[in-house]
């Protein structure tokens, strides 16, 4: 049986878009109280950290450390902010609000759902990188340029964190375990990942440690598009690793999540 | 083009070592209301929920899924592109207003812009809710957010409309006005599948019904057939604490009646009247009606008087 147009469900970019769209509108709707912490943040930081450390350190390496210090902070937050939408908020819209229940009413798959918040969850990486990225320009810490590239590293660094998160939590049970996550995972990445020091003169099994953490390799590439010849060819092995990275967490995600969408 | 909406053969669902739908098979005309009557945790929401892809159905050769054409299993968007369902649980989105609800779940179906401003002006009258269209979702009552679930349902002017348990929970007036509705889109050529555990629904709206109970289809047909194939005219209700006086000797004198006494009340059923009164008058009753019998003295006849685990 044919149906006319009316009754046929969107193109898989149209649905995912249309995912996206949802959780746009929401983060919209409250615009004030969610455009103002992604600004505050890296300025709270850059002041607590810059002039504290500051007066004491001038060069980290053979950077001025306020440079390396806002390099570092670039994608940081892309992390935090990706992490908490797809753990706290993805639990709550699967668990408590039920949304993902009506939304599976309409012509949407469960992947279609899944596809769309990793997307936006990305995207906030983005924005949020690009935040903290205007506040360093406006402070005339960061002046290159290529700088604004790494607003697109914080959108990779938010696909990694929303794809791992989304991994975590199609597996947690209850939402108190996410505690476990951020303050087991997430805090010491931020410490070993070369964002507020350089891993150069850590212990040898620590830099390899520090190697396998995701955030390492964004805080990297980020920094690279902020100094003024960071760019090279060595960027490519830590752009492979990312891929690869939500490559396979992006899979285990949709196969638990998928599990819990449909009976 | 067939007459069928829905056919379902052999379709069985088991969660863990509990079977959910047992061999269940019903077919759905077009246009027409159609009822899945049974208590909770009879297996009406599992097997609506395999009718649009929320649950799949136990792998099975003998099991076939016919949703005007398409089958769940392989082309699940299709069938909800031409259905709308209202689940049992309110799943609004809390975190928007009524309109945005309504214009993020019309992007789903790809209708934007003006046409879905005007789709959303035309539901919100439907449904009589045009004064709540900024209210925030938590300040709506029980009524106003299953209102809303329906109008959200026929945002894609579906072919198939789903309900399940529609009127739970709701007071009289919604209840009513949710019916009228469901006969208007009936009579616009929607079909209707709706679960439900009162009876007077089933009576008011559905043009056939099946009862349903431990997964497993008891009885189906139009609810004034069944009534007449399975039931006798007229129930006395005895309400008695000590049903203990109506004993062998005294059912005894009265062959042609059947009963059944559930807690404190035992019910005697005959297509004669005049029997049931005098029984009732041989007998030192205080507390007694003869009423004609409805569906839900079918229902619990059909299902047994008493709870279940799953109730």
């Amino acid at each position: 049986m044919n149906y006319s147009k009316q009754y046929r469900p969107l193109s898989y970019w149209g649905r995912i878009n249309a995912v996206w769209y949802r959780h746009a509108r929401v983060y919209n709707s409250d615009f004030l109280s969610n455009a103002f912490p992604p600004f505050l943040e890296p300025l709270i930081f850059l002041a607590g950290l810059g002039i504290g450390f500051g007066a004491y350190i001038q060069t980290m390496g053979t950077v001025n450390y306020l440079l390396f210090l806002a390099s570092g902070i670039v994608v940081t937050s892309s992390m935090y902010t990706a992490s908490f939408e797809c753990t706290y908020g993805t639990f709550i819209r699967l668990e408590f609000d039920l949304i993902y229940d009506g939304m599976l009413g309409a012509p949407l798959s469960p992947s279609d759902l899944i596809l769309g918040e990793v997307l936006f969850a990305a995207s906030k990486g983005w924005l949020f990188a690009l935040a903290v990225l205007i506040v360093t320009w406006l402070l005339g810490i960061i002046t290159t340029p290529w700088s604004f590239l790494a607003s697109f590293i914080g959108f990779i660094c938010g696909l990694m964190f929303a794809t791992l998160s989304l991994w975590i939590t199609s597996v947690v049970k209850n939402i108190n375990h996410f505690n476990f996550y951020f303050t087991g995972l997430l805090s010491p990445m931020f410490f070993f990942s070369g964002a507020v020091f350089p891993l150069e003169n850590l212990p040898a099994a620590m830099r390899y440690v520090a190697e396998v953490i995701p955030l390492t390799h964004v805080v990297r590439m980020a920094r690279a598009f902020c100094i003024p010849g960071g760019i090279g060819w060595y960027l490519l092995s830590d752009l492979g690793y990312c891929l690869i990275f939500i490559l396979v967490t992006g899979v285990m995600a949709l196969r638990g999540l998928k599990k819990r969408m449909i009976d | 083009m067939d007459d069928w909406a829905i056919k379902i053969s052999h379709l069985n669902k088991s969660y863990g070592s509990v079977m959910a739908v047992n061999d269940l098979s019903f077919d759905v005309h077009r246009a027409e209301c159609f009822g899945l009557l049974g208590p909770n945790g009879a297996g009406k929401s599992t097997a609506m929920k395999i009718i649009y892809g929320k649950a799949l159905p136990n792998p099975s050769r003998e099991t076939t899924i016919d949703i005007l054409g398409y089958n769940p299993l392989t082309d699940p968007l299709t069938i909800k592109a031409f259905s709308g369902i209202v689940p049992q649980e309110d799943n609004l989105d809390s975190e928007l207003n009524v309109t945005d609800n309504l214009l993020i779940y019309a992007r789903f179906y790809g209708i934007k812009g003006a046409a879905a401003g005007r789709k959303i002006e035309e539901l919100l009258h439907f449904m009589e809710l045009e004064d709540k269209a900024k209210v925030k979702i938590r300040h709506l009552s029980g009524g106003m957010k299953r209102r809303l679930t329906i109008a959200r349902a026929l945002i894609n002017d579906p072919l198939l409309l789903i309900l399940d348990e529609p009127t739970t929970g709701l007071d009289p007036q919604v209840r009513h006005l949710i019916w009228n509705k469901l006969r208007d889109l009936k009579s616009r050529g929607v079909t209707v599948l709706l679960s439900t555990h009162y009876m007077e629904e089933a009576f008011q709206i559905c043009d056939r019904i099946i009862i349903m109970d431990e997964g497993c289809k008891l009885l189906g047909g139009p609810p004034q057939q069944l009534l007449k194939d399975n039931l006798e005219e007229h129930v006395m209700e005895i309400y008695s604490p000590d049903c203990l006086r109506l004993d062998n000797t005294v059912w005894g004198k009265w062959p042609g009646l059947r009963h059944e006494s559930f807690q404190d009340t035992t019910f005697v059923y005959s297509n004669n009247t005049q029997e049931l009164v005098q029984l009732a008058d041989s007998l030192p009753l205080t507390s007694y009606h003869v009423r004609q019998s409805n569906l839900e003295d079918l229902f619990l006849k059909v299902t047994g008087r008493g709870l279940n685990e799953l109730q």
